[in-house]
């Protein structure tokens, strides 16, 4: 009974811009009332997402072993890798800082690239699960994602300020790919449908 | 079956008979609990003033200095800009590029775009571009990072006052209204309301002409 609920199934397609509701006999491929194309689901949500996600993956790494920023003290350089940066701050006692820090840089993006993965797996096996609590989950990953980019601002400002003489510091090759890595999971939380986890529900 | 009767939810395609929340009430999905509307008082009206008020404060916030720092009698103070030419300068242009984008042009076209769109509302003038400026500002929502650009400034505060004395400036100050004018903005705006003013105003001027 429950299945009529879907409004696909019904013969309505949402428009992603708008949220017009159009009917699918008429066959439309843009929407009446802000003319963007529609589709019933994002279109190769799942091979879009797996993309960008194993791309990010890839940049990950180099995002972690690197040092992400250099600080030269009298000639004397000082390489911090994302890691060492929090260590450094927990160290000289300002821990509720680093604990930002470590949940923004690190648990933020590992825990997104194994969600989207695991939301991947799930909508390509037509796993039966909670559909309800996935789709939270996925909310919380795209909301959460943009939080990363804390530390490439954070760069940007102590790359700025401290430039004297004899101190500075300079942002180094990690920065880069972290950076890749946090607007890349983006993309793939955006380009992966949620619908799709609950049109491989059978018991709705 | 008019399609204008229903609505679908946006996360899980969820048939709806569309509700009709009074204000202060919040409507969700009652399949994954999302959001679907919330209406606001006066929306167009709260979003019009705010728009002004942001595009005014968005000068300040990026001309005055944010943050001076003295080492050994020097001292250097940094504003947004400053930041993107100090990474770019590093030979980091890919990153530079990346927080232009997201702490100075696109919170600057997305307030552009908000006052563009409730202007045109408040005044109820048509205007063929409605559509497109509010589907634009729609896609930029989720990159306008002004809110993670403060949290970045407070770390970085955090790690200079262990170097040095730190002078926080008015464009700090700037900064942070600007910051609250923008999420008190994206609050005010009913999507759902504009979408139908601006379907409104579209119909009224082609009967019009």
């Amino acid at each position: 009974m429950q299945a009529k609920a879907n409004a696909l199934r019904q013969g309505f397609i949402r428009c992603h811009d708008c949220g017009y509701l159009v009917k699918t006999v008429d066959q439309p491929s843009t929407c009446p009332r802000c003319d963007s194309h529609l589709h019933a689901r994002h279109p190769h949500s799942l091979q879009r997402t797996t993309a960008f996600l194993f791309s990010s993956f890839l940049l990950y790494i180099p995002a972690n072993v690197f040092p992400i920023m250099t600080v030269n003290q009298f000639g004397a350089g000082d390489a911090h890798t994302i890691a060492g940066g929090i260590v450094e701050l927990i160290d000289s006692g300002m821990i509720p800082i680093g604990m930002l820090v470590l949940v923004a840089s690190i648990l933020v993006p590992s825990s997104k690239l194994i969600g989207i993965g695991l939301l991947l797996l799930c909508a390509h096996f037509r796993w039966q699960i909670n559909a309800r609590r996935w789709t939270v989950m996925y909310r919380i990953i795209a909301f959460v994602g943009r939080w990363s980019m804390l530390d490439i601002f954070m760069i940007s400002i102590l790359v700025d300020l401290v430039d004297f003489g004899g101190i500075q510091i300079i942002a180094g090759p990690a920065a880069t790919a972290f950076a890749a890595v946090v607007i890349l999971t983006m993309f793939a939380a955006e380009n992966f449908d949620p619908r799709l986890l609950w049109d491989n529900q059978k018991n709705l | 079956m008019n399609s204008t009767n229903y609505d679908a939810c946006p996360e899980c395609d969820l048939l709806l008979k569309p509700a009709q929340p009074k204000l202060g009430e919040k409507v969700h999905c009652p399949r994954c609990g999302l959001l679907l509307s919330r209406p606001r008082k006066q929306s167009i009206e709260r979003t019009f003033a705010l728009s002004i008020a942001g595009f005014i404060l968005f000068f300040p916030a990026n001309l005055l200095p944010m943050v001076g720092l003295t080492v050994l009698g020097n001292a250097n103070t940094g504003i947004l800009i400053s930041g993107v030419i100090a990474l770019y300068n590093d030979g980091m242009e890919a990153v530079a590029i990346v927080v232009f984008l997201a702490s100075i042009l696109f919170p600057l076209v997305h307030l552009c775009l908000s006052l563009l769109i409730s202007g045109h509302l408040y005044f109820n003038c048509p205007n063929r571009y409605l559509v497109a400026w509010m589907r634009w500002m729609h896609h930029l929502d989720e990159w306008v990072m002004l809110e993670v650009y403060m949290l970045g400034i407070i770390v970085a505060c955090v790690k200079l006052m262990a170097i040095a004395p730190l002078k926080l400036g008015w464009g700090l100050y700037a900064f942070i209204a600007l910051i609250i004018i923008t999420t008190m903005l994206t609050s005010s705006l009913d999507n759902r309301l504009f979408w139908l003013r601006i379907e409104q105003l579209g119909k009224e001027s082609k009967n019009a002409s």
